[in-house]
């Protein structure tokens, strides 16, 4: 047993977690690699067509582990390195942000009826424009889960497909996003969104491979962290202003919700301030 | 009269038909007996899932209802041509009326010749690297099946088992998407329920929980069931009556 000075037990039991996770996925990928070959080798004794497909979906499987196996070993990493306390930035999404080339990448979980459940950013911009596109009810993350399919667009486009959300982003000083759905065999549960990525990346494929990785293994995987190691928010306090106000207007607990991402909007600051302060007491909306 | 290209293809398009949510395997089985009765020119089919697969038992389905009951049975006695097939991973084609096979199969091999089959083949059903069971092929006949016939069997087997692969990776995925969901609604509804109790009866979020908690606990139920009965209004849990 070693003794750790310095750094909080919490961070180095997540980066144990973290390594776990990494050596785990690995061997997951190992696996994949086993079953590729033997598929492969088969596929060139027979020549049939089954086997080329079943070697090609078990390559897949473990680029995804791969993928998944470096965001835990960059998470790990940073764990290690330096202290992260109350405050601290959102270690795990810093490095999906960076694994697609960017500072700013948001992580949304969606519901089947397409609203927000739960948010992780990277940085105070990615969850800026999650906000607005959380008070707005619409967005590159909401239309790529509903279409289950990648959406982006560029400068004046963004207003264009979202009204409202377009300017925002601009005024943010962001110019390119792109939103990839998490989708699963059955569904999508959210989506991956990145703003202004180094230039390629987005016509790689990395984003497709992030997003599988974050899907399969991080959040849904048989050793999954759907909370992120603590960066994802389920804004618990909008909900608890949603339900003092659905109480003091006696209205259902949706329109309450309502009533404080308009003010949000139309106040141009995040729902969680106007929650905070119906939450304290001292805003009174009706 | 459809070709035989047509007849090939309509198999293969049912065993990959698993989509629609009345899928069961068993149901599943008896489409796999049915296409190989009809493109392998034997007498009966048996399509059997051993245990250990999924959840379920041992499934059997056949082309002939007395050959399903004998198969579920073979199961049973760990004995047969499924049950070597299935330990070997290795396709075999024996008659079954010779000493060799009585020796090998001491009830499986009277039963199957008593219900009038004289040959059978076994093809394994292989899910990745494990064979999850057999396609058992009965035939009246002394002739072996030949080559083309059991490498076609073995491709019904294969498309049976890709079939079964993605049912499988579909079920797994439904469950665990219904559970992070639920999860997530979770929260959302305690939060409001809190939200509301904390305004109607002037606690804090803290006091809040406790209370649907507490009330939660003594009714025996999921916070969350309870919060969403809040916020629809069909529980009022207060102070007085949480037994605190």
């Amino acid at each position: 047993m070693t003794v750790e000075g310095g750094s909080s037990n919490s961070s180095s039991r997540r980066a144990e977690a973290a390594w776990q996770r990494a050596a785990l996925a690995r061997e997951r990928a190992a696996q994949q690699g086993v079953h590729a070959e033997r598929h492969e080798r088969r596929a060139e004794e027979t020549g049939r067509e089954f086997h080329t497909s079943m070697a090609s979906m078990h390559r897949r499987t473990a680029d995804r582990h791969i993928a998944a196996a470096r965001l835990q070993e960059t998470f790990a990493r940073r764990m290690a390195d330096g202290p992260t306390g109350r405050g601290a930035r959102p270690v795990f999404m810093t490095g999906v942000a960076e694994a697609c080339g960017t500072r700013s990448a948001a992580l949304t979980l969606i519901g089947t009826d397409l609203s927000q459940l739960a948010v992780a950013a990277s940085d105070r911009l990615s969850r800026t424009a999650q906000d607005l596109e959380y008070v707005l009810g619409a967005g590159p993350a909401r239309e790529a889960a509903r279409d289950r399919r990648p959406v982006a667009a560029v400068g004046p486009d963004v207003e264009k497909c979202w009204p409202g959300y377009g300017s925002g982003l601009a005024s943010l000083g962001l110019s390119l996003v792109v939103a990839m759905p998490l989708t699963t065999p059955v569904g999508c549960i959210g989506a991956l969104t990145v703003f202004d990525p180094r230039p390629g990346l987005a016509e790689s494929g990395v984003f497709d491979e992030v997003a599988a990785a974050l899907t399969d293994s991080v959040l849904l995987g048989p050793d999954a962290d759907a909370g992120l190691y603590g960066d994802v928010d389920h804004r618990p306090v909008v909900h608890q202003a949603a339900g003092m106000l659905s109480e003091q207007v006696r209205c259902p607990v949706g329109d309450a919700l309502a009533l404080i991402k308009a003010r949000a909007f139309a106040l141009g600051e995040p729902p969680e301030s106007i929650a905070q302060r119906i939450v304290s007491g001292d805003l009174k909306l009706s | 009269m459809p070709t035989p290209d047509q007849r090939l293809a309509d198999a293969f398009v049912a065993l990959a038909d698993t989509l629609d949510d009345s899928y069961d395997i068993a149901a599943f089985l008896a489409t796999l007996t049915e296409c190989s009765v009809k493109l392998l020119d034997v007498r009966a089919a048996a399509g059997v899932v051993l245990a250990g697969y999924g959840s379920q038992g041992t499934q059997a389905a056949a082309s002939d209802p007395l050959v399903a009951r004998l198969e579920a049975d073979a199961a049973q006695w760990q004995e047969g041509p499924c049950h070597d097939c299935h330990r070997s991973g290795a396709r075999l084609d024996i008659g079954l009326a010779g000493t060799a096979a009585r020796q090998r199969w001491p009830r499986y091999a009277p039963g199957a010749h008593a219900l009038g089959y004289t040959r059978v083949a076994a093809l394994p059903l292989r899910l990745r690297d494990e064979s999850v069971g057999s396609l058992v092929l009965l035939c009246t006949g002394t002739t072996s099946l030949t080559q083309d016939t059991l490498d076609l069997g073995q491709s019904l087997a294969d498309a049976a088992t890709i079939a079964m692969l993605r049912e499988r990776e579909l079920s797994e995925s439904r469950t665990l998407t219904t559970q992070l969901e639920g999860a997530l609604n979770s929260r959302v509804l305690v939060e409001q329920a809190k939200g509301m109790l904390a305004s109607r009866l002037a606690l804090s979020m803290n006091e809040a929980f406790d209370l649907l908690r507490d009330y939660a606990r003594s009714h025996q139920r999921k916070i969350a069931a309870v919060a969403l009965d809040v916020i629809e209004g069909r529980v009022r849990p207060d102070r007085a009556k949480s037994g605190r």
